[in-house]
């Protein structure tokens, strides 16, 4: 048995020899992007993300599901929704939610005295926000956590927190007994 | 994002137009220069002698429209004495279109001395001043001949201006405004749009960060402030060298790498030549002609000498010094390996330029680059009549600047190159020389193959366009290319909408030029100062659009290897120049209406 040997043979032809016709077409191609890039509306093909540029506005170039600096939700009353039932807290791999609960003075409900979340500890999973049964707390700012001088600035309070927060359409605690009633198609899981 | 508005936008530029239409329509028909009743025409319209000057010719055109009895000619006027016609003329009838022509002459000698105090009485004994073998006095008088029962004077001066008036004030002016307005801002502009124009040919950004806040308004100018940041980054870096360096050939190859560069562009003629004194006037080509031998004017050309070609081959060569000394004096083997392949190239490749350049003069007869554009603008353009000469003269020229796909010298991925120990603006001067070269060789191929500052088809002559259509076509042409690309960029972003409007506002003023000329004939005759202006900006144009064509080539083709580098040089370009001079003289010398039967 011989050794096999595939012999690749070039063909030249006389256009490619001259190499004039080849260096045009590419000198098209280059001048066709230039053209193409300098002259129509948003750069043409240039598909750059101006990321950081004074006078580009970042959270146009973020997902709507990007997961930023953690901000908590408040009540049509201006009073946090958080009910300090301690979910997000338990389920934080990073363990950097911490949480006193007290008493709420207008109603039966609890609420958190403090809520704190170490920026520096958290992973960003996203997980406290999954956990969360009252819409209370969402990482949707498209803010990165800015760098800080010391590490206490980067210990984020209720105040902090709330501060970037905003209303929510949710239900406070949730329509409980009443959901199939009132809205049957919206989980599936329940059924007809 | 704004939306763009295109009714808005075409409404007020045809606003624009109309306007200016009406305008200039209300200013009713342009006076021409030269007088309707004034049907014999001289050229040039004055004749200026200097002691050094022989004979000067005098063209007498018949410019109406029926033949015209052209006789009496006679020199009157102050110092009629030392003018005289050099041939006898004699009455003739010129019929329309036709030209006579005369031979005039100065008698110098009778010439010498101070002007005045010569026929003023004398009041008190003065000792008569000294009269040196070149002092001469100023003397007019002018030339009269009858036609049709009107005399026409031709004003005739002599003057003998002093070296430093007529040559090294213009030369000087002239070398300013070549180096500080043109080659610097280019060269300069070149280090911007070598990096934005790659940036766009592949899709990306490129520079766009250096800014500046004047009260409050940023500017950013798509990254143009590159340049000044580049050149105060190169400024305050690290003066370093290497410390078994040759430290005084380390600091001249620098010099020698740039200086050459620069001197090179004393033989580019910019324009054709400038009138001082006529500038507003409507000037024939006799009369540019004039201007351009130094009397009453300078030619746009830093030094205009017989050997021109020859003097940018000697001149460019030094510039191999640079290079070479360069990586030598570092002390560094990869500097000194790029030095080696920097000589080797340029000595190949300047065999190549020059046998390339020999077909071309063999076509126009001359060394000179201002008689060589003229004997383009006589013919055809250089790219017609050496369309091969052309292509491997590019080829060569852009091997002798160095640059990619030449950069072998260089050698960014191998060896960094002859430059690789310096730093600072030591470096600056090498990389800048390297765009200076790169201007240079536009200019260079602009003036051989492209007409120098001359309009396509010859459309634009010394006294305006030739015709009526031309300038039609001219400003049309021109006020469309400036419309289109004023809108396009316009509606690019809307960083650009100034500048858009801009070249819109002047292309719609071309527009209005065109209409205009539709309207009145106007075009035909145009002041001095307008062709001169025009001439000089189609140069300009001309060198940037080579300069735009060599970045394109750089970054679009793949570099060579040595090996192939060498023998593109020595078995490509070589042999493809020789058989071009070959062909080249065989048909110049059957097509020499003068060619001898057999042989030279």
């Amino acid at each position: 048995m011989t050794i096999g040997v595939k012999k690749v043979s070039l063909h030249r032809t006389a256009r490619d020899q001259v190499f004039l016709p080849a260096i045009l077409e590419g000198l098209l191609t280059s001048a066709r992007h230039f053209f193409k890039n300098t002259m129509t509306k948003g750069m043409g093909d240039v598909d750059t993300i101006r990321y950081g540029e004074p006078d580009v506005d970042i959270k146009t170039y973020y997902p709507d599901r990007f997961r930023g600096v953690h901000r908590l939700m408040y009540r049509d009353d201006g009073s946090v929704r958080c009910v300090a039932c301690m979910c997000c807290s338990t389920v934080c791999p990073a363990k950097c939610i911490y949480i006193v609960a007290e008493d709420r003075q207008d109603n039966a409900e609890k609420g958190p005295a403090s809520f704190v979340i170490d920026e520096l500890k958290c992973v960003v999973c996203g997980l406290c926000v999954e956990a969360c049964p009252c819409d209370a707390i969402r990482m949707d700012t498209k803010q990165h956590m800015t760098p800080t001088e010391r590490r206490e600035d980067a210990v984020l309070g209720k105040v902090e927190l709330m501060s970037r927060g905003g209303p929510s359409v949710a239900t406070q605690g949730g329509l409980g007994p009443e959901f199939r009633a009132v809205a049957p198609q919206a989980d599936p899981r329940f059924g007809q | 994002m704004r939306p763009y508005r295109p009714p808005l936008v075409l409404l007020s530029h045809l606003l624009v137009v109309l306007l200016g239409v009406v305008g200039l329509s209300a200013c009713g028909d342009p006076k021409s220069a030269v007088a309707q009743h004034d049907v014999l025409r001289a050229e040039p319209v004055d004749l200026t002698f200097h002691p050094t000057t022989g004979k000067l010719g005098l063209t007498i055109v018949n410019t109406g429209d029926k033949p015209t009895a052209v006789g009496d000619f006679r020199i009157e006027g102050g110092d009629w004495e030392a003018f005289r016609l050099a041939t006898a003329v004699n009455p003739t009838v010129l019929r329309p279109g036709e030209r006579m022509h005369l031979e005039l002459e100065v008698d110098a000698t009778s010439l010498r001395g101070p002007g005045g105090e010569r026929r003023s009485a004398v009041v008190e004994e003065v000792a008569p001043p000294e009269i040196g073998p070149n002092d001469y006095r100023p003397a007019s008088a002018h030339l009269q001949f009858a036609s049709a029962g009107r005399v026409t004077s031709v004003p005739l001066r002599f003057e003998d201006p002093s070296w430093v008036s007529t040559y090294l004030l213009p030369a000087l002016a002239k070398v300013l405004l070549l180096v500080l307005a043109f080659i610097m801002p280019v060269a300069s502009l070149l280090t911007w749009l070598e990096r934005k124009q790659s940036a766009m040919m592949q899709d990306r950004v490129g520079p766009n960060m250096a800014r500046i806040s004047i009260g409050g308004l940023t500017l950013r100018l798509w990254g143009l402030l590159h340049i000044a940041t580049d050149g105060l980054k190169m400024l305050f870096k690290e003066d370093f060298i290497p410390r078994r360096a040759h430290r005084e050939l380390y600091t001249l190859a620098p010099l020698l790498a740039l200086v050459p560069a620069l001197v090179v562009f004393a033989i580019v003629p910019f324009g054709d030549a400038l009138c001082y004194g006529h500038l507003l006037d409507v000037l024939s080509q006799a009369d540019v002609d004039q201007c351009a031998a130094s009397r009453g004017g300078t030619p746009l050309q830093v030094a205009q000498i017989d050997v021109g070609l020859l003097f940018y081959f000697a001149i460019a060569s030094i510039a191999t010094y640079g290079t070479t000394l360069a990586g030598w004096a570092s002390y560094n083997k990869w500097a000194v390996l790029g030095s080696l392949r920097a000589s080797a190239q340029m000595i190949s490749y300047e065999v190549a330029i020059g046998l390339t350049v020999v077909g071309a003069l063999l076509v126009y007869g001359s060394l000179e680059p201002h008689a060589i554009v003229r004997a383009q603008l006589e013919s055809h353009w250089g790219i017609v009549l050496q369309p091969v000469a052309f292509i491997l003269f590019f080829t060569a020229a852009i091997a002798e600047t160095k640059r990619a796909p030449f950069d072998i010298p260089e050698g960014e991925s191998e060896i960094i190159g002859y430059f690789l120990e310096y730093s600072g603006m030591r470096f600056g001067l090498f990389f800048l020389g390297e765009f200076i070269e790169v201007v240079f060789v536009s200019a260079l191929v602009t003036t051989l193959f492209l007409g120098g500052w001359a309009l396509p088809l010859g459309i634009l002559g010394a006294s305006g366009f030739t015709s009526a259509l031309a300038c039609q076509a001219f400003f049309a042409g021109g006020g469309l290319v400036l419309c289109l690309t004023g809108a396009a960029i316009w509606r690019a972003s809307k960083h650009a909408e100034t500048l858009g409007a801009l070249l819109l506002l002047i292309g719609s003023v071309h527009l209005t030029l065109a209409l205009w000329s539709a309207f009145t004939g106007w075009g035909t005759a145009l002041p001095h100062l307008a062709i001169v202006t025009i001439g000089m900006l189609t140069w300009g144009i001309k060198v940037l659009a080579l300069c735009w064509l060599q970045l394109l080539i750089r970054w679009t083709l793949p570099r060579f290897r040595y090996d192939q580098l060498m023998s593109l040089g020595w078995k490509g370009l070589l042999p493809l120049s020789i058989a071009n001079i070959v062909l080249t003289a065989l048909v110049v010398y059957l097509l020499a209406p003068s060619a001898p039967v057999g042989g030279p």
